[in-house]
């Protein structure tokens, strides 16, 4: 058996770099077909991360009315710090939005000089929600507008990114969708042509195959060769794939981090590279496997 | 331990290759099958290699039909029956030395037994001293003979020739039939077919004569002849 094994392998391999030309077509099919796919995942992966970015940014703001009492809205906090769907409730004194607002404005004298001549403080304080998913801010306003502390809101501000990451969810879901299908119609694509090309190598070899099958070889013995050529395929163009995004990660990482600033894509890309590298390998070998199958079948009927 | 049982192949088209043949060939006989181009002497031989299945009738090997022999075992079945061709079927890019292996690997022996047996068989069919010329090295006697000898390599039971002697020149074709005598001698069953009467004459052994399918003679001790 391993004896069998050893032998099969060996001869994949020797019709690998026999091939020459052959092999290196099938190869180039396969590794655009997985640099596409690998190109989609990144790209997925990026939106992904800027929309994680983005969630982390949204957030609900409760005005409450000057005449409330500290102490009411460190109740009404406790309340909604009890909802699962929040995330987390910030109490923002007064003085505290003052400040803030100071530091926003540094560079507008005319806006801190009028705060001047009101000369008190008319800001209000508030509460900053947010919660786990955009997707629940619906409901998050939903209960402030019967909330048991109402009466005591003077307004709500929505996030402003709201909108942007309705939108943005979309666009991401879409994307997986086309790439799905752009990922599936590559691999068609590919395992046509490998098929074609492994085809055309048992060709050249049918007088062997023959000989094969005269001397008393069994089926799996003739078959092997060719699937383990089919692996190596895959193997080789999963590692040029793998190669090539971080080369072209690389080189354009200048304009993607001025493009996309809050994700650097060559970290992205090594921290996933175990997953992209073994997905590839996945795909690359179930091709070449499925395709070698698919053209031996009719050299060993009988 | 070579039967046929009312077996016709009909191929495509409607081709009728073999009608209703019955046969039995005992071990360690020598049966030459003769006849014109398309009498059905290479249908009968591919009936018995399993490399066709009959279309009618049942072909047995041994006890068993080979109708019962599932896909996966006829490489065991073939490995019982050695096969010599018109046209050699060696391949060029291996020594003679390889091409005797090469049947041996296929079948997952090891390589010190392969070390052994190859040269071994080599020098029984004359080619000691070739062993390591590549087939284009080799005249068609010679090639012939690395072609006898890869068929010998498994000890079958059964020795399956082609027209073995349809390229070859009649010194060379006499050596070859000389061979298969020989082999016949140490009690290995051949099956020869053939259009060289001269050498069918010469072996002096059971003659089959076979005519668009069907088998008009069957004699013990025949000649080559039109019945």
């Amino acid at each position: 058996m391993l004896l069998t094994l050893g032998r099969t392998i060996k001869s994949g391999w020797v019709n690998f770099y026999r091939n020459g030309y052959l092999s290196v077509a099938a190869v180039s099919v396969m590794l655009l077909c997985l640099f596409t796919v690998s190109s989609l995942y990144i790209i997925v992966l990026t939106a992904d991360n800027i929309l994680q970015n983005m969630q982390e940014k949204v957030n609900i703001s409760v005005y409450f009315k000057a005449s409330v009492s500290e102490e009411a809205i460190l109740n009404a906090k406790k309340n909604l710090d009890n909802f699962s769907e929040i995330k987390s409730v910030e109490y923002i004194t007064k003085e505290q939005a003052l400040e803030n607002f100071k530091k926003n404005s540094a560079t507008e004298p005319v806006i801190l000089q009028s705060l001047e001549e009101i000369g008190e403080n008319p800001l209000l304080s508030y509460l900053v929600i947010q919660a786990n998913n955009a997707n629940q801010y619906d409901l998050v306003g939903e209960y402030l507008q019967n909330a048991s502390f109402k009466d005591e809101i003077s307004r709500v501000n929505y996030g402003k990114n709201k909108e942007i990451i309705d939108r943005l969810n979309g666009i991401v879901a879409e994307v997986r969708k086309i790439g799905l299908g752009i990922a599936g119609l590559f691999s068609i694509i590919s395992l046509l042509i490998i098929s074609n090309t492994v085809r055309i190598t048992i060709y050249t070899h049918r007088k062997e195959v023959e000989v094969m099958r005269l001397v008393g070889a069994s089926n799996n013995y003739i078959r092997l060769p060719f699937i383990f050529e089919g692996i190596i395929y895959g193997f080789v163009a999963s590692v040029i794939s793998t190669l090539l995004l971080f080369i072209v990660l690389k080189t354009s990482q200048r304009f993607t981090t001025h493009l996309i600033p809050s994700v650097n894509l060559v970290s992205l890309y090594l921290s996933n590279l175990l997953v992209i590298f073994g997905m590839q390998i996945l795909i690359g070998a179930f091709l070449g496997t499925l395709s070698s199958w698919f053209a031996i079948r009719k050299y060993l009927k009988i | 331990m070579i039967r046929f049982d009312n077996v016709s192949k009909i191929y495509k088209d409607d081709y009728v290759a073999l009608e209703n043949i019955n046969l039995e060939i005992n071990p360690g006989e020598f049966v030459s099958i003769v006849g014109t181009s398309g009498a059905g002497k290479s249908t009968i031989l591919k009936l018995i290699y399993a490399e066709e299945a009959p279309t009618e009738g049942q072909v047995f090997f041994g006890e068993k039909s080979l109708d019962s022999i599932s896909r996966k075992h006829i490489s065991e079945h073939r490995r019982s029956i050695g096969t010599v061709f018109q046209d050699f079927k060696l391949l060029n890019k291996k020594t003679a030395f390889e091409n005797v292996a090469y049947a041996l690997e296929v079948c997952g022996i090891s390589k010190a037994e392969i070390l052994e047996d190859v040269p071994q068989i080599l020098e029984i069919v004359g080619l000691g001293d070739r062993q390591h010329k590549f087939p284009h090295e080799l005249s068609g006697g010679e090639q012939q003979r690395v072609a006898m000898a890869r068929a010998l390599i498994h000890k079958p039971t059964v020795i399956i020739a082609d027209e073995p002697t349809g390229n070859l020149d009649p010194t060379s074709s006499l050596e070859i039939m000389q061979l298969l005598l020989k082999i016949n001698k140490l009690g290995t069953t051949v099956i020869l077919a053939s259009h060289d009467k001269e050498i069918v004459n010469k072996a002096a052994k059971r003659v089959i004569v076979l005519e668009r399918g069907r088998i008009i003679c069957d004699d013990a001790k025949g000649k080559y002849k039109v019945c």
